[in-house]
């Protein structure tokens, strides 16, 4: 079925093109004019390294390991963000800790390395949902760039520090040594 | 000036005559090339943009994106210069200078203020004095000029796209011009000379004895010839992004396009300086009999300037033509208007008036 377009009848000052284009001037004269009068932090453009939007809540950008108070890595090993990542960005190594582990009968588990290849990454935020131990977030850093492919290779001691600065948290570069079992199991 | 003259061992009247040279072609070159500033910051607030305000002046002034002009000239003038290789070579290195040369000499007649006298000598403020027997012919004559550059730009570059922007551009061009000169005509008759100070002389310092008043349909079919004559929106037919690459300049590259480029804009500096002098008094100050020379200048920069702001802002409000509608608009309306315009004043004329 046709769509029956409507026919515009031009009256006869619009035939004459010239009323129309003095129309068009003043329209675009009206554009300059108000920009003229605006500066440019006013105007639509964002200017990108000056200026930048505000992110909006549910953003997934770079990613953060979430650290407990002391300063304990969150994440126990799991290897389910490894499992759920469409873009087999993650590796994992896992490794026992704690002397609890032998003298109270605690498995604790902690990821000796974690690294995440951030060229690979399509920051999917298939990891957060899947961690179970709500240790993995992605956030709101999205000038993820480097000078060589080494260093988008991001391991635990950077994805833990990710955003320690935005958030005033210190760096960190070894595991504090833990005093309290993360986990009880009820016995 | 008798002193400077004695010193470079001439007389004062060469003196004068390079210093004028240097001077006008300098500050219309200057100013075209200022225009593409003008062009690109004003198209950016057009349409709601900001344009480029990026360049920094030594990596600290920003100058309103002026320094954006410095760093493009030197970017063009350090890029590789390619000539392609089926490429006609001695016009494809011709072609930039051809078009550039004539869109500056058509200034060359064109009063920029009163004339003065200085110690019983009287100096003109036009490269060309009054009198020199060619008037305002010449620059249209000039005008004509400008057909070759365009064209042997595309046909040296032995491109198929580049040809029919070159074709499309110089039918356009050669059927404009025919309304141009029928404008000007009319304009020569009420005047009672061709020379471009008789003309202004003849329109008074009243605004409303200026033939932008007297001759508006005159007016109107010049000004709207112009725009196909430099070539400008919405008559643009050398160009054409969608359908032929570039156009006439595609194969065009490093300083050789910038030629081009900067002869499309002292073309339209050239062209509102016509439209100045022709239709709106030159250098006539509105209801001042008697202006001092400054003034005079002062006036007659400001109209130039104004449209040849009008043709930026033109370039921006209006999409390009169809090529059809061109040749319809330029033969079947513009020329037989240009017509009226011409039997009326004659009419007119032969009334008394």
């Amino acid at each position: 079925m046709g769509v029956i377009v409507k026919k515009v009848e031009l009256t006869w000052l619009d035939r004459t093109y010239v009323w129309p284009v003095l129309q068009g001037m003043s329209i675009t004269f009206g554009h300059f004019i108000r920009n003229l009068f605006t500066s440019t932090a006013k105007r639509y453009t964002v200017q990108y390294p000056d200026m930048k939007r505000e992110i909006p809540a549910g953003y997934r950008g770079l990613h953060e390991l979430k650290r407990f108070e002391d300063g304990a890595i969150k994440c126990v090993a799991c290897f389910m963000c490894q499992e759920a990542c469409p873009a087999r960005c993650i590796s994992i190594e896992a490794e026992e800790f704690s002397d609890l582990n032998l003298s109270q009968g605690f498995q604790e588990k902690r990821p000796a390395k974690f690294s995440i290849d951030m060229l690979r990454c399509i920051y999917c935020g298939m990891c957060e949902e899947a961690c179970p131990k709500d240790a993995i977030w992605l956030r709101k850093e999205y000038e993820v760039a480097a000078y060589d492919r080494l260093s988008m290779q991001f391991g635990k001691w950077n994805l833990m520090n990710t955003y320690a600065e935005a958030d005033g948290k210190e760096q960190l570069t070894q595991d504090p040594t833990p005093s309290v079992p993360r986990r009880t199991i009820a016995m | 000036m008798d002193k400077l003259a004695s010193l470079l061992h001439t007389t004062p009247a060469i003196v004068w005559m390079v210093g004028k040279v240097v001077v006008v072609f300098l500050s219309v070159f200057l100013l075209a090339s200022v225009w593409t500033w003008v062009e690109r910051r004003g198209s950016a607030m057009i349409q709601d943009r900001i344009g480029p305000n990026r360049a920094k002046l030594f990596g600290r002034w920003p100058i309103l994106g002026l320094s954006q002009l410095l760093a493009d000239g030197i970017k063009f003038f350090f890029k590789e210069d390619l000539v392609p290789e089926a490429a006609n070579k001695g016009l494809f290195w011709l072609a930039p200078f051809l078009a550039f040369v004539p869109a500056l000499m058509g200034f060359a007649v064109i009063p920029v203020g009163k004339s003065f006298v200085c110690d019983g000598v009287t100096y003109h403020l036009s490269v060309l004095d009054p009198g020199n027997g060619m008037g305002l012919l010449y620059p249209l004559a000039i005008g004509g000029l400008a057909v070759y550059g365009v064209l042997l730009a595309a046909w040296s570059s032995n491109n198929k796209w580049s040809i029919l922007g070159g074709m499309r551009a110089s039918a356009t061009m050669v059927s404009y011009e025919i309304g141009i000169s029928m404008a000007v005509v009319a304009i020569f008759m009420t005047s009672g000379g061709y020379d471009p100070s008789e003309v202004i002389k003849a329109q008074g310092h009243l605004p409303w004895t200026w033939y932008v008043v007297r001759q508006p349909l005159g007016f109107l079919v010049f000004f709207t010839c112009m725009f196909a004559e430099t070539n400008r929106l919405p008559f643009d037919f050398a160009e054409g992004e969608s359908e032929i690459v570039a156009g006439f300049n595609t194969e065009y590259g490093s300083m050789k396009f910038s030629l081009l480029a900067l002869a499309e804009y002292s073309h339209l500096m050239t062209a509102s300086a016509l439209v100045a002098t022709l239709y709106f008094g030159g250098w006539q100050v509105p209801f001042v009999a008697d202006p001092p020379v400054l003034l005079s200048v002062a006036s007659f920069l400001v109209k130039m300037l104004f449209f040849a702001w009008v043709f930026v802002w033109v370039r921006w409000t209006l999409p390009r033509f169809r090529y059809d509608q061109l040749m319809h608009l330029g033969w079947k309306i513009m020329l037989p208007l240009s017509m009226a315009n011409l039997v009326f004043h004659a009419w007119r004329m032969s009334q008394g008036h």
